[in-house]
This record gives C-alpha cells, structure tokens and sequence, in this order.
C-alpha cells in the first residue's frame, strides 16, 4: 500500500503535512498550557470565594452562637449566598451550614431538611468525612468533593473566640459553572488549533508547491537526459539550496552534451581510420597475390618457350587468383550481410545442420545439435545464420584430427543464447584478444574476416559475443541477443 | 416660604421611635407621613428606628424620643414614667390578637401540638410576639423553655413570618395587624403560613410619648393623629397603614395585657 509508506510520498503532501503538523503540535501546547492555567486559576479564584464567604459569616457568628441567635445567624448566611447569587453568574451556592461545635445545626440553608439544634444528617459517607473534618479545623480551609453529578468547593471557616472552638461555617460552591466556563475556553482553544493547522497546511501547500516544482521539473529533464534526450532549459527563480542544484544540473548537462558531442566525433573519426585500415589491409592482401601472379606472369614473358613454366606457375597463378577470389567474396558477403532483414524463429538456424555435415565430411566429428531455443526466440535469419556458420565452419577446421562439435540455444529471460564448442586445437591465450580484429587469421588459408564480420553482425543485433579456450582443449563461443530479434537495420560498427 | 416652615425647619425635629409593631420597611410611606404630619403641626418630624424594643424604650428613657410606637406590653411594663398618647384603630376598634402560626404544610392545630419544635419569637417585650404565647403555654401547664426545643426571637413579625415560611422555625406567635398587613401587601411569604391558635383580644399598640415632652406638643401631636380622617391625604396615609385612625384612649385598655405580664413569670428571655 503506497498510502501506508510515507518515504514514497510527494514532497508536496510530505511538507504541508509535516507543517500542519508542527503547527497543531505547537497550538496544541499552547493551548493546553492556557486552558489548564485558566482552570488552575479559575479554580484557586473560587476556593477563594468559597473561603471568603465562610469566613464573611464567620466574622459576624461569635456573637450570634454565643446568643443562640439562630435567625441572625440564618439571614447572614442567607444574605452571603443569595449576594454571591445576585452579583456573580461563575458560581452558584449548594448549601450552607452553620454548626457548632458538637455538629448541631446552628443555621442551614436548607432549614426544612436540617432542624436547628439537632446533629446535622450526613446521608453518605463523604458528607460524614465532610463533616469530621470541618469541626476539626482550626483555621479556614478549602475542600473539593462531588455531591451526586455536582462537584463543588466547599469553604471552611471555624468560628473561634479567643482559642474557644464555637464551631464553624461552611459554604459550597458548584462548580458547574467553573466547568462550563473550562469547557467554553476548550472550544476557542479546540478552534484556534484548527484554524491555524488549516493555515498552516495552507502555508505549507504553497510553500511545498513553490519547492517541488523546480524538484519535479529537474526530475523530468533527468528522465529525459537518462532517455539520450537533451535535458531542456529548466526555469528557476530561486537562488536557494534548489536554485543552486538546478543550476549544477544544468552546467552538468550541458557538458554531458558536450562530451556526447566529442564522442560522436571522435567515434566518426575512428570509424573513418578503421575504414582506411580495412582499405589498406584489403590492398595489403590483394597485392601480397597480385605479386606472385605478376611475378610468374613476368617469368612467363621472360621464357615464352619454356613449357615447364606453365606447367609449374599454373597452379601458382590459380592459387594466387582463388585467395583474391575467397576475400572479395567474404567482403561481399558482409557487404549483403549488412542490408539483410528477415525476422525469423530460431528453428531456422537448423536450415545450417546439412550444411555443416557436408564441410565435415568424412572426417571423424561428432555433431552434436541441441536448438532447445527453437520456437522460443526470433532472431534476424540472414545475419544469426552467417554468424553461427562461420563459428561452425571454424570450429570444423579446428578439429583437423576429429572430435566433437556442440551447438546449443536456450533462453535465459530476455536472452538468446548461441553456443558453439569444439574439441579442436584450442586458441592460445595472446590470441584471444585480437581475434575479431579483421585480418587476423592462424590459417594460411584464411582471409582474417569471418570472426571480424561476425563479431559486427553481433554487436549491430544489440548482441555480445565471447571466445572462450578450454582448459581440457577446444574452444567455445558465447552469443547473447535480444530474444526479439532486433532492430530490423542498424548501422554496424567497424 | 410660609412662617410655618420656616419655624419647622429653625425648631429641632420631633423625633418619633417605631418598633417592631409596625412594617418599617416601607420607607417611602415614612416619608410621606412625616412629611404630612410636619405640614399639620409646624415641626419637622423625624422617624427614628430600632432593632428591639428595649433600645427605643431606652431612648425613650433617656429623652431622646419625644414620641414612640411601642407595643402594650412595654407600655405597661413602662407606663409609670410613660404617657399614653393615642391608641390606632384596627377594624373598627383599638384592639389586636395574637397569632400563632405554623408551615401550611405543618399538621398542628394547636399551640400545644408544637412540644419539642423550633419556635419564633418576635421580641421579649413583645405583647403578642412573646408574652401571649407563654401566657398560653403557662396555662397549659407548660414551662415555655422546656416546650419547646428551641426558640429564637426575630425581633420583627414580619420576619417571624419568614422564619416559619422559609422552615427555619416550625412555629411563631405574630401581631395579627402585621400579619394581615403582610398578607395584603406581600403575600408570597404569608400564604406558605397558617394560623392555628387566635388569642383574646388586647389593647392596640400604642404611641406613647416621654414625660418631659411639651404638653402643647403633646396635645398637637395627638390632635393631628386622630384628625387624619379628616384629610384626604391622612385617610389615603391610613389605608395604607391598614388602619382605621387614631383614637384617645384611658390606660385601662391595657390592663389584659398588665395581667397577663403579672402571671407569667418574668424568665430569662433567652432560650
């Protein structure tokens, strides 16, 4: 699943991502931080309260306890609670007690439910907690608790008269109104968070879409240098870090165009030198021949009655003609090799196995003739037949005493391959490197061509030959090419 | 500007003390009437409250009242050093009960139903507030501490009347004039309330005035009080006093109450 692998993703999601991310991250903090805070103080400022009431009743009670003056007692209480309610919408007052020091109900807000006089009524275990722990205060305190769905903060105060516990004061806020107001700050906060990712994804967008379009247009003018295409002219404004890169690209891809530029030429230029190689070596080899002939010829003319002449110079003269004869026909026969296209199955590369069992003859050569690739692979049938008859043919004559002769194809994924061994006299090793040089031959016989003419129908079908000496004697040539058969005419190399 | 008011405003002010018996609330009446009665009788009048009886009776003691609304049952504790100057008419004639009530939702129907409550009292020198309800336990046969498992005074009928609506007693004893006027006027807080026990009737509250007050003044005072149904503005000022007028009156209008302090005990007023 790409979705799932971020290292594949664009730079241009990656980075307003990445933006949004830091962004909620850093709001998040933030907003955290202010939301506890106002809690936190939010909080401390109604524990104030709590405690400021309580002790607002207190400062007034000693009297009034030390009176019994409950209804005094009751309108002061009620005067703090119902003041807080007029004027203050963050808190609201649950109850309110007024106890002595035994836990009788001096005053109550709730006077139907707590008589005076009698202990006051704890209903849960927390309220009697509640309860213990206000009549042992001996200074004011605050207390946090939950009465049902309600929370609360409950102020303490005990009323004290010179180190005589009187009793004490308590008054609960709900805390309802804390939460709201908590929740109310959570929704800016939970808002601003969003608004600002939302503007900082945006940033991003614009930010990323500005960095990967100079990014994207290197990667297209790579791909097309990588196709042998000229890369183009890239437009950067930017004279950052990117900037930079697309203008190193550039100054590289122009020399890249330059040095292809000098290859060419330079290729042009050897092929031209090889040409007039090949010229000076066929004239080399004809006028080696042309020699002799004139030579006899001017023997001949010399000695015009002589008969033994003619009889000793004919076979000469035809020797010299027949070797002038066999390099003009490997010249021509590379000459057509070189316009011939015919797309065939590699079936067809039986049509040679008569052939190759006439060159041998009555000589003591096993053949053995293994096309497993017949019907798997198409190759150019003109070129691929010239080729392997010309390793046939010298492998045949590498093997002078008998021996055996193996040609095998196979297919290995997108490639043919060719392979051609014997058990002849081998190739030593100094040789192996100038064998397809044209010209070199160990044969007297021999005009030096075919392995050359080979080794150029190979490369131009995009293919690759190797000449192999075996260690136990013989030698073995390995051809790969393209198992579609290549292009229909490509220029040959020299 | 009439001589009249320039004298009031030269003269010092005739200084006139409320308790508990009436409504004192309701300022702006206070202000009418003073105004009314400074216009009638050419010196300014200033209305003085206190929380209890007891501070006006001292002030009054003390000379610093030169008139004072007072309840009967002082007036008759006092009424050696003390003046009767007139007497309010309520229905008709110069007399009031003593109510005893309770939560509506309160099942006693009889003061001797209440043992063990919580119970509101509305001054120790209160008549009706104070000294009927323990003359009645006492007939019972009860010592009014020990009936009752608490009680607290409130020093005003009308927050008597809260304290049994709002619970916080279970039971009080009321002047019955403010509790029909709190009826009319506020009736939220009455309506949560119910009479169970009516006394006998007593002698009204009275306004009395201080031995050394000037006769002239004292006559004037008294003569304008009781003149105030003859005046549109005082009939208006009397109904909303829910009251019929002002009426001379002998002593021995009080003298239920004079018994009524000679039987009971005079206790501790605190509970």
């Amino acid at each position: 699943m790409k979705l799932l692998r971020p290292q594949v993703w664009s730079l241009s999601v990656k980075l307003p991502l990445t933006l949004s991310a830091v962004v909620v991250g850093v709001s998040g903090v933030i907003a955290t931080t202010i939301i506890l805070q106002d809690h936190q103080r939010l909080n401390t400022a109604l524990e104030e309260k709590a405690l400021f009431m309580a002790r607002a009743v207190a400062a007034t009670a000693i009297e009034d306890v030390l009176r019994n003056d409950f209804w005094s007692l009751y309108k002061s209480l009620r005067q703090v609670a119902t003041g807080l309610t007029d004027q203050a919408r963050d808190s609201r007052v649950l109850t309110g007690m007024v106890l002595d020091s035994e836990g009788r109900v001096l005053a109550h807000l709730a006077p139907a439910r707590h008589r005076l006089g009698l202990p006051l009524e704890t209903e849960t275990e927390p309220e009697a907690e509640f309860k213990e722990r206000s009549l042992a205060l001996r200074q004011g305190a605050v207390a946090w608790g939950v009465d049902g769905k309600t929370g609360f903060v409950e102020g303490m105060v005990p009323i004290m008269a010179a180190d005589k516990h009187l009793g004490v004061v308590r008054l609960r806020l709900s805390t309802i109104e804390l939460d709201a107001r908590t929740r109310a700050v959570t929704a800016t906060a939970l808002g601003w968070t969003l608004a600002l990712a939302l503007a900082g994804s945006l940033l991003g967008a614009v930010i990323s879409i500005r960095m990967v379009r100079p990014l994207s247009a290197l990667n297209h003018a790579m791909e097309r240098l990588g196709r042998g295409e000229a890369a183009g002219a890239i437009a950067v404004r930017e004279r950052d870090e990117i900037g930079q890169l697309v203008h190193g690209f550039q100054r590289m891809a122009e020399e890249l165009a330059n040095k292809q530029r000098l290859e060419r030429e330079m290729a042009r230029d050897e092929k031209l030198v090889a040409l007039g190689r090949i010229a000076a070596g066929v004239a080399h080899e004809i006028n080696n021949p042309l020699a002799g002939l004139f030579n006899c010829l001017s023997n001949i003319r010399d000695h015009p009655d002589d008969a033994t002449l003619v009889r000793r110079y004919l076979p000469m003269i035809e020797q010299g003609l027949s070797r002038i004869r066999a390099l003009v026909q490997d010249l021509l026969i590379e000459l057509r090799a070189e316009q011939a296209w015919e797309p065939a199955d590699v079936l067809c590369l039986d049509e040679l196995r008569d052939l190759i069992r006439a060159e041998i003859g009555d000589a003591p050569i096993e053949l053995v003739w293994r096309n497993k690739a017949a019907g798997l692979a198409r190759i150019n049938k003109p070129r691929c037949q010239l080729v392997l008859l010309n390793l046939l043919k010298n492998a045949v004559q590498a093997m002078p005493d008998g021996g055996r002769l193996e040609l095998e194809t196979g297919v290995e994924g997108e490639t043919l391959t060719l392979c051609v061994s014997d058990t002849g006299i081998g190739i030593p090793p100094e040789n192996l490197s100038r064998l397809f040089d044209p010209f070199f031959t160990t044969r007297p016989s021999g005009t030096g061509l075919g392995l050359w003419i080979s080794y150029r129908l190979v490369v131009s079908m995009r293919g690759s030959i190797v000449a192999e000496s075996r260690p136990g004697g013989g030698a073995r040539f390995l051809l790969r090419l393209p198992i579609d058969g290549g292009p229909p005419v490509r220029e040959m190399p020299t | 500007m009439p001589k009249a008011l320039l004298a009031a405003a030269a003269t010092p002010a005739v200084r006139f003390g409320l308790t508990a018996v009436v409504v004192r609330e309701n300022l702006h009446f206070y202000d009418r009437w003073s105004a009314y009665l400074e216009s009638r009788i050419g010196h300014k009048v200033a209305f003085v409250q206190r929380r209890s009886y007891r501070e006006i009776m001292d002030m009054l003691e003390a000379d610093e009242l030169d008139f004072a609304w007072i309840c009967g049952f002082p007036y008759v504790q006092a009424s050696a050093t003390i003046g009767l100057l007139v007497v309010p008419l309520y229905g008709g004639v110069p007399l009031y009960q003593s109510y005893i009530i309770t939560h509506r939702d309160n099942p006693a129907v009889a003061l001797s139903q209440l043992e063990g409550s919580v119970f509101a009292y509305s001054d120790p020198n209160s008549n009706s507030g104070f000294l009927v309800p323990r003359a009645q336990l006492a007939a019972l046969g009860w010592a009014p501490d020990r009936f009752f498992r608490l009680s607290f005074f409130t020093y005003s009928h009308a927050e008597t009347v809260q304290a049994v609506s709002e619970r916080v007693a279970d039971a009080g004893a009321v002047d019955s004039y403010v509790w029909d006027y709190l009826r009319r006027f506020q009736p939220e807080q009455v309506e949560r309330t119910k009479i169970i026990q009516r006394s006998d009737l007593y002698g009204f509250p009275p306004i009395v005035y201080r031995p050394r007050t000037p006769p002239t003044l004292r006559e004037t005072m008294a003569r304008e009080l009781v003149a105030m149904t003859g005046t549109a503005e005082g009939r208006a000022l009397l109904d909303d006093l829910m009251l019929d007028g002002f009426s001379r009156q002998t002593p021995g209008l009080f003298d239920g109450i004079r018994r009524l302090a000679d039987r009971v005990p005079r206790t501790p007023a605190a509970p």
